[in-house]
């Protein structure tokens, strides 16, 4: 007999039973959607945080002023500017580190026209371009030369150059910063928020020595808020760390006991915990998933079975009009398949739906990929396939004069 | 010399349930030459219907020799008896045993989709077999939608449609009333006639026995009478005769 053939046969007795044949889906419905979400999800992630690695450079580790405890209230009290753009030189030189760039960081005032908002704005040096991975859609970064000279230029990214010079040409424009005209030279490349919080199409960047002299006053001219560091490698980041900490001990001259008077931060670390977390939902939403095709498979087989009695004498005359064993366990086989994939088609469409949801409600793009979809019939044929043999077996050794008989 | 179409020798048939086993058939012998047509009679626990069942190749026997066609039936495997039910035998059932969400041609094409025939020729055999036994026009509707009569023509249709060289009929108009019954015994003493198809068929009823040309009767699993359908029967009146009157057999 054509597969053909049997697959219109299982169809019809699907829709015969139409109610039944949906209760027994909805575990494999729930199973696959989980399935596929996860699949979907996964996906999502990892690409998202492959893309965050890359906005924030590989290998980045920041460190910040101030300890865990008494040394963190001294320093957020300005007391005790811990880091210095002579740290961060020194930094530059570990050969485990590809470089380190000092910054200064504050909320500011900004003003164009009669446009004005309060945003965070960022003094860089060169440097922090190379290791952030940070492009310039139009214009150019500024120099070393402009940080030596301490020059009111200013880098914005496309949200900022957009609120404030809407359909012009930015460049070449003054936006105030606490009142000091600021030139734009560039345009940052890119958006959307990341895992260190800030947005890049919100940057507000210019030279941190510039940062200094208008904005950042104060007691100390050598100390900066952060720095931003570059391990050569993943390979020597764990070293670069140790190299990061000896160095800036040694130079904060902490006795041996005492704490550390700075934070590291390491981004991969942050990320890789991300990464964790998401892989955590995933595996849940799998284990979901892995219980309900589980459960839905027992499903299919009970209602198999019941099939099976109920259709005992169909199966009497289909065997005495010639159906081999094989038709008969084909039959029921390709039927249990068929289900399967009928709730694999509808838990694909959920996930898809689901997708969408988490798409628009979380800002955060997930698609339901063709290889999940693939994985999906697999793993619901599969399941057809082995809860649907114990009963179609069942149905092929039953003798047709048993069958012939049965009521 | 060409072998009877069907040759059974010392068949004997028990039914084993538990520790118990009751046998039904005690040696039947039987020889049924192609364009036969031969009624099987016999009360109810005769053996009539376990026959039926062998002949059918639906059962085996537990003993004894059965050849159809030249095959020895013991030797074959199960899917090996199921093709030679699909080419050798048409069933006809009491109860039509129609597959009741098919359509009625395709209830009749069945037999040959299961023989590997292309679906599109086998639904157009189907709806030659229908307009054979006048029913053409209702291929479309389900076997619900017909009636009874109706229902076993489309039977006989499903039955003819592989064109066996035998049909095995049980009881085929047990559940018919006798206007429809005639109409179907019609039907198959023409087939019998004029497609030389062998025609077995297990019946109670005297009248629908007195169809056939040859009658075997069965008691208590053994072969009472197997001669002219004529004779059997008037003998049979007889007998029954002597039980009205009360006299001793």
């Amino acid at each position: 007999m054509k597969l053909y053939q049997v697959m219109v046969e299982a169809f019809r007795s699907m829709a015969a039973n139409r109610l039944r044949t949906a209760l027994t889906m909805l575990g494999i419905v729930i199973g696959i959607a989980s399935v596929v979400l996860m699949l979907a999800l996964g996906a999502t992630m990892q690409r998202f945080i492959k893309k965050e690695m890359e906005m924030l450079g590989t290998n980045m580790v920041y460190i910040m002023p101030g300890g865990d405890r008494i040394a963190e209230q001294r320093s957020r009290s300005g007391a005790a500017p811990s880091l210095t753009v002579a740290d961060a030189d020194a930094l530059n030189r570990l050969p485990t580190l590809a470089g380190a760039a000092p910054a200064l960081q504050g909320s500011f005032k900004l003003a164009a026209g009669n446009e004005t908002s309060t945003s965070i704005v960022h003094g860089v040096t060169p440097a922090m371009f190379r290791i952030r991975n940070w492009k310039v859609e139009q214009g150019s970064m500024f120099t070393d030369d402009d940080v030596r000279a301490a020059s009111r230029m200013v880098v914005v990214g496309q949200k900022v150059a957009d609120q404030f010079f809407y359909r012009q040409d930015p460049l070449g424009r003054y936006l105030r910063i606490e009142n000091v005209a600021f030139q734009i030279v560039g345009v940052l490349q890119g958006e959307g928020r990341q895992l260190d919080g800030g947005d890049l199409s919100e940057m507000v960047l210019v030279p941190i020595t510039a940062a200094r002299a208008y904005m950042v006053r104060g007691p100390f001219p050598d100390n900066v808020h952060y720095i931003a560091a570059q391990g050569k490698s993943e390979g020597v980041l764990a070293d670069a760390v140790e190299d990061m900490k000896e160095t800036l001990r040694d130079r904060h001259r902490i006795k041996l006991d005492d704490p550390d008077d700075f934070r590291l931060q390491n981004m991969a670390t942050f990320a890789a915990t991300a990464g964790k977390i998401t892989t955590g939902i995933a595996a849940l939403l799998g284990v979901i998933g892995g219980i309900s095709l589980v459960v839905g498979g027992i499903g299919i087989m009970n209602i198999m079975l019941v099939s099976v009695t109920e259709r005992t004498r169909e199966i009497g005359i289909r065997m005495a009009i010639g159906a081999k064993p094989r038709d008969i366990l084909l039959q029921f086989l390709v039927e249990a398949v068929v289900i399967c994939l009928a709730g694999a088609a509808v838990g694909i469409a959920i996930a898809a739906g689901g997708a969408m949801a988490i798409s628009a409600a979380a800002d955060f793009d997930v698609r339901v990929g063709l290889n999940a979809v693939i994985v999906a019939c697999a793993f619901a044929s599969a399941v057809g396939v082995f809860f649907g043999f114990y009963p179609a077996r069942r149905a092929s050794r039953l003798l047709p004069v048993d069958c012939l008989r049965h009521e | 010399m060409t072998a009877a179409l069907i040759d059974i020798r010392a068949v004997t048939k028990s039914y084993v349930s538990g520790s118990v086993e009751t046998p039904v058939l005690f040696g039947v012998d039987l020889r049924v030459e192609r364009g036969d047509f031969i009624a099987v009679m016999g009360q109810s626990g005769s053996g009539k219907s376990t026959l039926m069942n062998i002949l059918g190749c639906l059962d085996q026997a537990s003993g004894g020799e059965y050849r159809l066609d030249g095959a020895d039936t013991r030797s074959l495997s199960r899917p090996q008896l199921a093709e030679i039910r699909n080419r050798t035998i048409g069933f006809v059932f009491q109860s039509f045993n129609l597959i009741k969400r098919m359509s009625v041609i395709e209830n009749v094409a069945l037999p040959l989709i299961y023989a590997g025939v292309p679906r599109a020729r086998a639904l157009d055999k189907a709806k030659q077999e229908l307009e054979r036994v006048g029913l053409g026009e209702l291929g479309k509707r389900t076997p619900n939608q017909l009636s009874g009569g109706q229902q076993q023509r489309v039977a006989i249709a499903r039955a003819l449609v592989g064109d066996p060289p035998l049909i095995l009929a049980d009881e085929p108009t047990g559940n018919l009333d006798t206007h429809t019954s005639d109409d179907i015994m019609r039907g198959l003493q023409k087939l019998n006639a004029e497609r030389g198809i062998t025609i077995v068929l297990v019946t109670h009823e005297p009248d629908i026995a007195a169809w056939s040309r040859r009658l075997v009767r069965l008691k208590d699993g053994r072969v009472l009478y197997d001669g002219p359908a004529a004779e059997g029967l008037r003998q049979l009146a007889a007998s029954h005769e002597q039980l009205l009157s009360g006299s001793p057999a």
